[in-house]
């Protein structure tokens, strides 16, 4: 039997794999003062991949190979683009990040482009196993990236937990998964689908499901399976911080939702009430922790434990009341994108900001309008645009999460919104208050590093199109709904 | 179908053995102060479960456990051990003082596991273990039907390699960088 490879439909992965070789090649032959060739290979690579993204986007065709496991549609198209836009971002960010602490520059792209692949890989995934690998090469590489800087003992201790606690994760989405095979004798999600719906209730099958909540739950980062976020995300270096809040996150989210909705729409009353108990104790018990922080990058660890929990509300909300899945995973997918851009521009002004603070003490942020008026605008976007207030693109994606909640409907729906309003309110706090320090605060004290140059060129051109996207996207939402309606061409595949 | 009738068959009886063995190696894996100790049992625990495959004729599956985990990953973990300078011998830090809270979570997962398997499948009886798959149709699957999982956990491994490395590697002190550098 020959199986049919459509390769202009796999050509991004292709090209992802193509500069990953080239930057392995690059930093083996160059000599050390030249290593930021590999830099250049790994975002030219990213830059690249969407080209033939635009062909088949053009064309609009679902294409479906091997069974119907391994299909490119609208949606994975949409979510491709995604990776590769934000791991665009990302490689801006790292260059002189990477560059000027004399890290292992070579390495540190190749592991990047790893996870990308395995991102590119999941958002075509239609079932188990190549879902399963797919997520498996976002984080492993990940796993020791957290800890490049070697020297800290904080970045070893970010690397180990989020190994450990990884790696036990994964072994729970294992079985699970395995349970699912077991019981069912597929592995494609549309025969998934088939066979979950036709069966009875059996507790194998809650267990099973239960499992992999758990499993992808480590993935997003949500309450209760958080504990190792805070601690990563300060120890890693800041770059692998936005990519792990960005990337490895809605690869996470990616991956859940596909199974939910395209394997399991037969038992959505086992996983309903988990995601909707998981989406409320994300918002809450982040946003509670969140304010007590005191570090910039903790704060933003615990905010995106929140909007994990936002981005819940939607999908938790519509299989609890019942009503249309296609509509709550539209909107997940717009606060998808929206939280992507934002984060990603938030870390960035952190890294910029840094250069000039050298601390990531929020009270060490103080005053640093005076200085550095550039970053501080910044500041004020990006949080701003977190905390959803308009005309910043963070208002559309909570309005369009509160208007699928209102089309839904139903008690426990009521109930979820409430909740998620109160944290919106609470978010507001701790994200003006980033920005009252920035604005408002005097100065404690002299500000150590340079502030007289502007902050290399990539990281500029990094911040340019986050604040661009987010300021367009607030003014016109129209593209955002537009790049959800495409994903609404979701194929099962099979 | 009752005990007397199960343990009447002989298949069943390897079964039983190979089972508790595993279940032991398993157990002291875990409760072994020698962290040594706790890489053979590891082979043993390992070396059962392939036996369990050989049961039910899937004899590549088993091969490949034998071959890659216990012939090349266990020996890298001792390699590992040997050359890191871990201690080998008696390690009392090894074991951790808390240890009911973690036993309990085990015993209740086990006891839910177990309830559930036993719910879904223990009526079930496996048909006379049909004809063995043969490794020309696993070969044959694997470059086909499952050609993007096969090459994709590649790069799993290409940066784990590579990462590993990095990581482990002695970085070069300041003084040492110079040199290389002026070279």
């Amino acid at each position: 039997m020959s199986w049919e490879v459509d390769y202009l439909a796999i050509a991004p992965e292709l090209i992802i794999i193509g500069s990953l070789f080239l930057v392995l090649g690059l930093d083996l032959t160059l000599p050390r003062l030249k290593k930021y060739w590999t830099a250049t290979a790994a975002v030219a690579g990213s830059a690249l991949a969407l080209i033939p993204l635009a062909f088949l986007a053009v064309e609009g065709e679902t294409i479906s190979m091997f069974d119907g496991s391994y299909v490119v549609d609208e949606f994975a198209l949409v979510l491709k683009g995604l990776f590769l836009v934000t791991a665009y971002i990302v490689f801006l960010m790292s260059v002189n990040y990477i560059e000027s602490e004399r890290y292992y520059q070579g390495e540190y792209y190749l592991l990047l482009l790893a996870s990308v692949l395995g991102s590119l890989v999941l958002a075509s995934a239609r079932d188990l196993i190549v879902l399963f690998i797919g997520i498996e090469l976002v984080t492993g590489p990940l796993y020791l990236l957290a800890g490049w800087r070697k020297g800290d003992v904080k970045s070893n201790e970010a690397s180990l937990k989020y190994f450990i606690l990884g790696v036990l994760s994964t072994a729970i989405l294992l079985y699970g998964m395995s349970v699912l095979y077991g019981l069912t004798g597929e592995i494609t999600f549309s025969g998934l689908a088939e066979a979950t719906a036709a069966m009875p209730n059996s507790p194998a099958l809650t267990m099973a499901v239960l499992f992999l909540i758990v499993g992808f739950g480590f993935k997003i980062s949500a309450v209760p399976f958080h504990f190792w976020a805070p601690d990563t995300y300060e120890g890693a270096p800041t770059p692998i911080t936005a990519y792990l809040s960005v990337n490895s996150k809605a690869a996470g989210f990616v991956a859940m939702l596909l199974v939910m909705y395209l394997a399991l729409p037969g038992v959505s009353d086992v996983w309903a009430p988990a995601l909707w108990a998981l989406a409320a104790l994300s918002m809450t018990i982040g946003n509670l922790s969140a304010l007590r922080q005191t570090n910039i990058v903790r704060l933003l660890a615990y905010s995106s434990i929140a909007q994990a929990g936002f981005m819940l509300v939607p999908f938790a909300a519509a299989a609890v009341a019942g009503a249309d899945l296609e509509e709550a995973f539209s909107a997940t997918v717009i606060y998808l994108v929206i939280y992507a851009v934002m984060n990603l521009g938030a870390f960035g002004v952190v890294i910029a900001g840094a250069r000039t603070t050298k601390s990531g003490e929020i009270s060490d942020w103080a005053g640093l309008s005076n200085v550095d008026s550039r970053a501080a605008v910044l500041v004020a976007v990006f949080f701003f645009s977190l905390a959803g207030i308009p005309p910043l693109a963070g208002w559309f994606a909570k309005f369009v999460m509160f208007r699928s909640v209102m089309i839904a409907g139903g008690a426990a729906t009521v109930v979820l919104a409430v909740v998620a309003a109160v944290n919106a309110v609470i978010a507001l706090y701790y994200y003006a208050k980033v920005v009252k320090s920035v604005w408002l605060d005097d100065a404690t004290r002299e500000f150590p590093g340079e502030f007289d140059e502007p902050p290399a060129g990539s990281l500029r051109l990094a911040l340019a199109i986050s604040v661009g996207l987010t300021v367009v996207v607030g003014f016109f939402p129209a593209l955002a709904t537009f790049v959800a309606d495409a994903s609404r061409v979701i194929a099962a595949g099979g | 179908m009752t005990f007397s009738d199960w343990i009447a068959e002989p298949v069943n009886w390897v079964f039983a053995a190979i089972g508790l063995a595993v279940l032991f190696s398993g157990f002291r894996v875990v409760t072994s102060k020698n962290v040594v100790h706790a890489a053979l049992y590891l082979v043993g625990a390992l070396a059962g479960t392939a036996g369990l495959f050989l049961l039910m004729s899937a004899e590549f599956v088993a091969w490949v456990l034998v071959l890659v985990y216990i012939g090349a990953v266990i020996v890298l973990f001792l390699f590992g051990i040997m050359i890191t300078r871990a201690p080998t011998g008696l390690d009392e830090s090894l074991s951790s003082d808390q240890t009911a809270m973690p036993a309990l979570l085990s015993a209740a997962v086990f006891v839910v596991m177990t309830w559930a398997s036993i719910d879904a499948f223990g009526t079930e009886l496996l048909a006379t273990v049909g004809e063995a798959t043969s490794t020309q149709v696993i070969g044959e699957s694997l470059l086909g039907r499952f050609v993007i999982p096969f090459e994709v956990v590649s790069f799993v491994l290409l940066a784990a390699l590579i990462g590993g490395i990095t990581i482990a590697r002695r970085d070069l002190t300041p003084v040492e960088e110079e040199e290389r550098m002026s070279v």
